[in-house]
């Protein structure tokens, strides 16, 4: 008998979040997106002879570390924080050579361009609800890697 | 007729895993000319046949991401397993609740169907759509953290950042 009643409770419970978002609820649509893009560099060394690199923070690290990458550790070169109106357009500029264009196309889907040497590299849409990453990257000399990581914050 | 020992022989001859007397043996049998000769020839036909069709087989991927893979699905159940253990009840429960649940899942299905904002992480949050192709780029979802990773073949250098923002030291 309890097991009915919770279930019927739970039954009731999903009707009303149903109705709630399919008739009033609060959309995503207008929403702006704040993001955060990451310059990392991948290595099996334990330091990174640039002082100014740092192991990138705890959570971006357990989710690389979750990824198929044979790099042990991960050196934050850049990092750039910002926010994308709807429907407009943003560039981040991560270094000197690397860009990342990214558009709003409503709700969380985001339409992503990597610009290396200021040529299209790729391109790319994707919805990035929060707390996804959208990780690009690529082999860098020295068998290390590039990566660029690209995080929906808010 | 051949004894089997001997074919044995003739197979590790042209394989070159006999020892030194063994093999001199066998090449003094090919040399008269025999049954040993004919099908020390035949075996070679046989080989050089078979190898011709080994094409080599050719990976979307680099050889350690598919490994690690592999590496990472045979470790998936063993890092579940205590979870089960320690849970009994929530399996005795489960069924109590199926109902309710699929319920609940034709829901989440609805809401998903009738929501065009693209903020529907289960569904649009699994696609990426490539619009540029690099041809050999690959990109790896993984469901469960939420991560999406494209990696490419370009640059074959890093001419994303330069060296002594890497701090590479050549």
């Amino acid at each position: 008998m309890r097991h009915k009643t919770t279930s019927t409770a739970l039954l009731a419970g999903c009707v009303a979040a149903f109705a709630l978002c399919a008739c009033g609820g609060p959309s995503a649509q207008a929403a702006t997106l704040k993001l955060q893009a990451q310059l990392v560099w991948g290595t099996n060394d334990d330091h990174s002879p640039n002082p100014k690199h740092k192991p990138v923070e705890a959570d971006v690290r357990k989710k690389l570390k979750e990824l198929p990458l044979k790099w042990s550790n991960f050196f934050e070169v850049n990092r750039k924080d910002a926010e994308v109106p709807p429907a407009d357009t943003i560039r981040i500029s991560l270094s000197e050579k690397c860009q990342l264009e990214i558009k709003s196309l409503g709700g969380s889907k985001l339409a992503v361009t990597l610009f290396g040497k200021g040529k299209e590299t790729w391109k790319g849409t994707q919805a990035l609800p929060k707390g996804e990453m959208l990780v690009l990257g690529g082999n860098a000399p020295n068998a290390t890697a590039w990566l660029v990581v690209l995080k929906r914050i808010e | 007729m051949i004894d089997w020992e001997t074919q044995l022989k003739l197979q590790a001859y042209l394989d070159g895993e006999l020892s030194e007397a063994d093999r001199a043996e066998i090449a003094g049998k090919v040399a008269q000319g025999g049954e040993e000769a004919a099908l020390l020839a035949e075996l070679r036909q046989t080989r050089a046949l078979l190898g011709g069709f080994e094409e080599g087989i050719k990976m979307p991927e680099s050889r350690e991401f598919f490994w690690s893979k592999i590496e990472r699905e045979i470790q998936r159940p063993a890092r579940s397993e205590p979870a089960r253990l320690g849970l009994p009840w929530l399996a005795r429960l489960r069924w109590l609740l199926a109902p309710a649940v699929a319920a609940a899942l034709l829901l989440v299905a609805g809401l998903v169907a009738t929501r065009h904002d693209g903020s529907a992480r289960s569904a649009a949050g699994a696609e990426i759509e490539t619009a540029q192709a690099d041809t050999k780029a690959f990109t790896y979802r993984d469901y469960e953290t939420g991560m999406t990773l494209v990696w490419l073949s370009y640059p074959a250098d890093s001419e994303f950042a330069s060296q002594e923002e890497i701090g590479i030291i050549q």
